[in-house]
């Protein structure tokens, strides 16, 4: 079975630090992946250059038959990749409802002027994309708060929104990243069972990107550990938990070798941009 | 060949000029990341200090007296930049990144800028006030001072503890912040010294070119950011840069025997050197963290 | 729970028929205004005398159409143009050329005044020829412009906009109020020159200015022969034009269009994962509210009872900036709030006029200047402005009414958002 999406020696720097250094991944459809590593690893980057939010140096990613790499952001979320952000980007204003109709907007097929002229096609749209988010919302057990302001949702509720939101993209590929940040033994063990129903209803690949390693280890049925940037593993769960270099890595972290989850939020250390404008030279 | 090198003579004291306004620009941008539109109505006022002081100092020797009145201008304009950064700006800092908050410091700066335009009008009314005619050569003086300042601003930049602070402050507020650094404090004085530079170039603008008006803001300031920009905002190298090209530029075009006004070419110019390099010709990008 | 069906069959059991006012609410909106424009056509010369006042009303509807375009770009993409009145101009001048082309193949004359007789309803027949093509062409030729600005400085930073439509809007005012050739040479015979001995881009940029030359400089453009641009726009147009511009602003922003828009305006990297393209969206917002301000500009040229002479200090900086705070008090983003603005703005402006033009005002300005200083209402007017403007934004950044619609129950929900 070939993968569905695939990356082949994907390398970026930023200024001369190598953020991410020949990284190949090959996700199977329906997999649920797990891309692991201690702060800094670059895990994230991986997320942003698979959905075009920094531009890959080297290497090639491809969706299936689609190089992703010429495409912008917005595109390859039509190419069918969705992601959850590390520290929750939902849209404030707008109410939970509206987050997820906004999703909805890109398989619009009425354009601008027939939202003004209300045609019918519009009206096709809007009611097909409401009924969409209506289930979704349900599904994810926000029904009730359709018209609440996004902002005012609990932490857990507002990382559910941002998954719905995400499925509302009728995605091939769910990218998610860090979804156990913060959440309690309870709660993580309700996200192992999300995440697996999500895989068997919608059809999805799901990528994970996680510190939490007893939704890791619980979960994922392939796991690739990055370090600084570098591949060191790749494995089955059992295989990743006795691996060295993992050990190696990971020293210092129990969490791992105890196979139990740590609820302290992981906070990436920022990758210094050599880039960045200095102040005034 | 002697045609062409008179052009480019004024064209560097022009943009030298420029290029006096375009530091405050960029050190505000540099630290706010805010176009501070008000900028233009400190050279303004500047203008308006200058001559007074000129006035007053009418019997002096005229090195003496254009020494003394820079000085007071540059105090004068200080006050007023801090003033404005106290009332405008600093109210809205820390309130987050909300949407509708994005685009309030610059409704602010905007604000800033039409207050003290019509106050300008209303103490001096829209009458041009002619200079004293000080000097027979202003543009060496001018080309100096600015080569001065440059030099100055450069090294207080890289080597003083304020000039550790600002850049700092330039890269992650709250970091700086967190380290200790007074980040208002940094902030005043970093308005302080941009608009006494407004001063500086205000007095040397209306020395060399004659009279100083409420509206004189709008033409020069405009200059002067496209300037900023187009050197790489945020950078003090940049703003010389921008300063001088736009200054020759002007001149060449008016040596052209181009019939319009001299800035559509130097806003074609400025679009242009947005689309191939979008932060300017020194300056470089960011990346947002995502 | 297979929610993949789920979603299915609520898709169709949500068919349901609309209610007659979501069906027919536009039309009836439409129709009403026509109806209601009609009536004011015929009726408002005559129970308004006074003509100042007829322009009083017919500029607040001008002054809608620029309030609510610039909100567009402005208040919901959240992006900041300060070159409105750019735009503004290129739609009066160009309406004041086709107008004025149009009238005279029409026949020419002088417009007959408003009343009942013969004269009267042809030129009004006329109008239905000649306002919508004017309207139109001011309308397209500024969304053209807007493209042009719009499509390098959106890509950029959110600030690279307000710096770069400033610069436009000064620029084309400085070209049209400067460029004074002093000849008669036409347009047509600048146009011969184009590969004579002189080449190629000397002559173009020639013609240029000889275009340029033709709009009458700082004194305005005011028609072929100098009499005045014909005013053709009646209360029926402006009041029409405006409530259907009104019409768009409404759906557009209660639209997914506009939703996406608010989104991007919250989060550009959150709404790009989800498939909205931010250039695009913004570029469209931009194009679309240059479009409204060329509209504005055209009403305004054209407008009976206004000024029948189009002059580039009708579009300074100032007039960028009364449209700003039309959409920053009434609240960025908000319908309504745009409308309400522009009401108060140009009722504040107007009266202005007036006090500054009293005897005791006069007095009092003229015993001030001689002490050196000036008592310029308009200028301490724009002070009180930026003022309160620095005041909102330090104290309700939101505007007064925020994003919120007052007058209207539906508030930042859909249509169709209520509880099912």
């Amino acid at each position: 079975m070939s993968a569905l999406l695939e990356l082949a020696s994907v390398t970026k720097y930023f200024g001369g630090l190598c953020a991410v250094s020949d990284v190949s991944l090959a996700i199977k459809k329906n997999a649920i992946f797990g891309l692991i590593g201690p702060n800094g690893a670059g895990k994230t980057t991986v997320f942003n250059l698979i959905t075009g939010v920094y531009k890959t140096d080297k290497g090639t990613i491809r969706l299936g038959a689609t190089d992703l790499l010429p495409l912008r952001p917005s595109a390859i979320a039509r190419a069918g990749i969705a992601r959850t952000f590390q520290n929750i980007r939902l849209f404030g204003q707008l109410s939970v409802l509206e987050n997820l109709l906004v999703a909805g907007e890109l398989t619009k097929k009425a354009g601008i002027f027939s939202a003004v002229m209300r045609s019918r096609h519009h009206h096709a749209d809007e009611d097909l994309h409401l009924a969409e988010a209506r289930s979704l919302l349900e599904v994810f057990e926000l029904g009730d708060k359709a018209d609440d302001a996004s902002t005012s949702l609990s932490y857990g509720n507002q990382r559910k929104l941002e998954i719905a939101r995400a499925m509302m993209l009728k995605p091939k590929v769910l990218l998610l990243d860090e979804p156990a940040a913060g959440m309690n033994y309870g709660e993580a063990e309700g996200l192992k069972k999300q995440i697996r129903w999500l895989r068997d209803t919608f059809d999805l690949t799901v990528v994970l990107v996680e510190h939490n390693m007893q939704v890791v280890m619980g979960v994922c049925d392939e796991i690739q550990v990055l370090d600084h940037g570098e591949p060191i593993a790749y494995g089955t769960p059992e295989q990743i938990r006795t691996d060295e270099k993992v050990l190696a890595a990971y020293l210092g972290d129990e969490s791992l070798a105890m196979g139990q989850g740590t609820d302290v939020p992981a906070v990436e250390l920022p990758v210094k941009d050599p880039n960045a404008p200095e102040a005034h030279s | 060949m002697n045609g062409i090198l008179a052009p480019l003579v004024t064209g560097i004291a022009q943009g030298s000029m420029i290029a006096l306004i375009a530091l405050g620009y960029s050190m505000v941008y540099g630290v706010l990341k805010l176009i501070n539109f008000a900028h233009s109505e400190i050279f303004m006022m500047g203008s308006f200090f200058g001559l007074f002081a000129l006035q007053h100092f009418a019997g002096l020797n005229p090195v003496l007296a254009t020494a003394l009145a820079m000085i007071l201008a540059m105090f004068g304009t200080s006050l007023l930049g801090i003033t404005v950064e106290r009332f405008a700006y600093r109210p809205l800092r820390g309130r987050g990144k909300s949407s509708l908050l994005r685009i309030t410091p610059l409704v602010t700066a905007l604000g800033a800028s039409v207050f003290l335009q019509n106050l300008a009008q209303l103490l001096f009314t829209a009458r041009q006030r002619p200079y004293p005619r000080l000097f027979a050569q202003t543009r060496p003086l001018i080309f100096a001072t600015a080569v001065v300042v440059m030099i100055a601003l450069e090294l207080v930049v890289k080597r003083t503890w304020f000039g550790k602070a600002m850049r700092a402050l330039s890269t992650n507020e709250e970091a700086a912040r967190l380290m200790g650094i007074r980040t208002s404090r940094v902030i005043g004085i970093t308005f302080a010294i941009g608009s006494s530079l407004a001063a500086l170039g205000a007095i040397l603008y209306c020395l060399d070119q004659g009279d100083a008006y409420p509206t004189m803001g709008v033409g020069i300031g405009t200059r002067a950011f496209v300037a900023a920009v187009l050197g790489g905002i945020g950078s003090i190298p940049g703003a010389m840069l921008g300063g001088l090209l736009l200054g020759v530029l002007g001149e060449l075009v008016k040596f052209s025997g181009f019939e319009g006004s001299v800035d559509i070419p130097v806003f074609i110019v400025l679009i242009a050197v947005l689309l191939v390099r979008p932060a300017g010709l020194l300056g470089s990008t960011r990346a947002e963290k995502v | 729970m297979d929610s993949a069906k789920q979603a299915d069959e609520s898709k169709k059991g949500h068919e349901k028929p609309r209610s007659a006012k979501d069906r027919f609410g536009g039309a009836i909106f439409v129709v009403g205004s026509l109806l209601v424009a009609l009536v004011a056509e015929f009726l408002l010369p005559r129970l308004i005398e006074d003509s100042s006042v007829r322009n009083i009303l017919m500029t607040i509807c001008c002054n809608a159409v620029v309030a609510l375009s610039l909100n567009v770009i402005n208040g919901m993409a959240g992006q900041f143009s300060i070159g409105h009145a750019g735009f503004m101009a290129l739609g009066a001048y160009t309406a004041a050329l086709i107008v004025s082309a149009m009238h005279t193949s029409f026949g020419g004359g002088t417009l007959p005044p408003t009343s009942f007789d013969h004269d009267y309803l042809v030129a009004f027949g006329h109008s239905f020829a000649i306002v919508p093509v004017a309207l139109l062409a001011g309308a397209l030729v500024a969304a053209l412009f807007g493209l042009l600005v719009g499509l390098p400085s959106l890509r950029l930073r959110g600030d690279y906009l307000a710096i770069v439509t400033l610069g436009f809007a000064e620029i084309l005012r400085l070209s049209v109020a400067t460029t004074r050739l002093g000849n008669d040479e036409t347009v047509g015979e600048a146009v011969h020159a184009i590969g004579g001995p002189n080449g190629f881009f000397g002559p173009v940029f020639h013609v240029g200015s000889v275009f340029l030359s033709s709009l009458g400089g700082k004194k305005g453009y005011s028609g072929p022969d100098g009499a005045g641009v014909p005013l053709y726009a009646g209360p029926f147009w402006v009041i029409f034009i405006t409530a259907l511009v009104a019409l768009v602003a409404w759906r557009l922003k209660f639209s997914g269009w506009g939703r996406a828009l608010r989104a991007l305006r919250e989060d550009e990297i959150a709404s790009e994962a989800v498939g909205v393209d931010p250039t695009r969206y913004k570029v469209t917002s931009f194009v679309i509210s240059a479009f409204g301000g060329g509209l504005a500009g055209a009403l305004y040229a054209i407008m009976r009872d206004g000024n029948p002479v189009v002059q580039p200090d009708s579009f300074t900086f100032q007039t960028s900036f009364d449209a700003i705070t039309m959409v920053i008090i009434g609240g960025s983003g908000s319908v309504t709030g745009a409308i309400l603005g522009a009401v108060f703005v140009t009722v504040t402006v107007k009266l202005i006029e007036l006090v500054q033009h009293a005897d005791v005002v006069q007095n009092l300005s003229s015993s001030l200047e001689a002490h050196g200083f000036s008592l310029d209402l308009n200028a301490l007017r724009m002070m009180i402005y930026a003022g309160v403007i620095i005041a909102l934004m330090v104290l309700r950044p939101e505007g007064v009414f925020g994003e919120r619609e007052p007058f209207f129950k539906k508030r930042m929900r859909t249509r169709e958002g209520a509880p099912a």
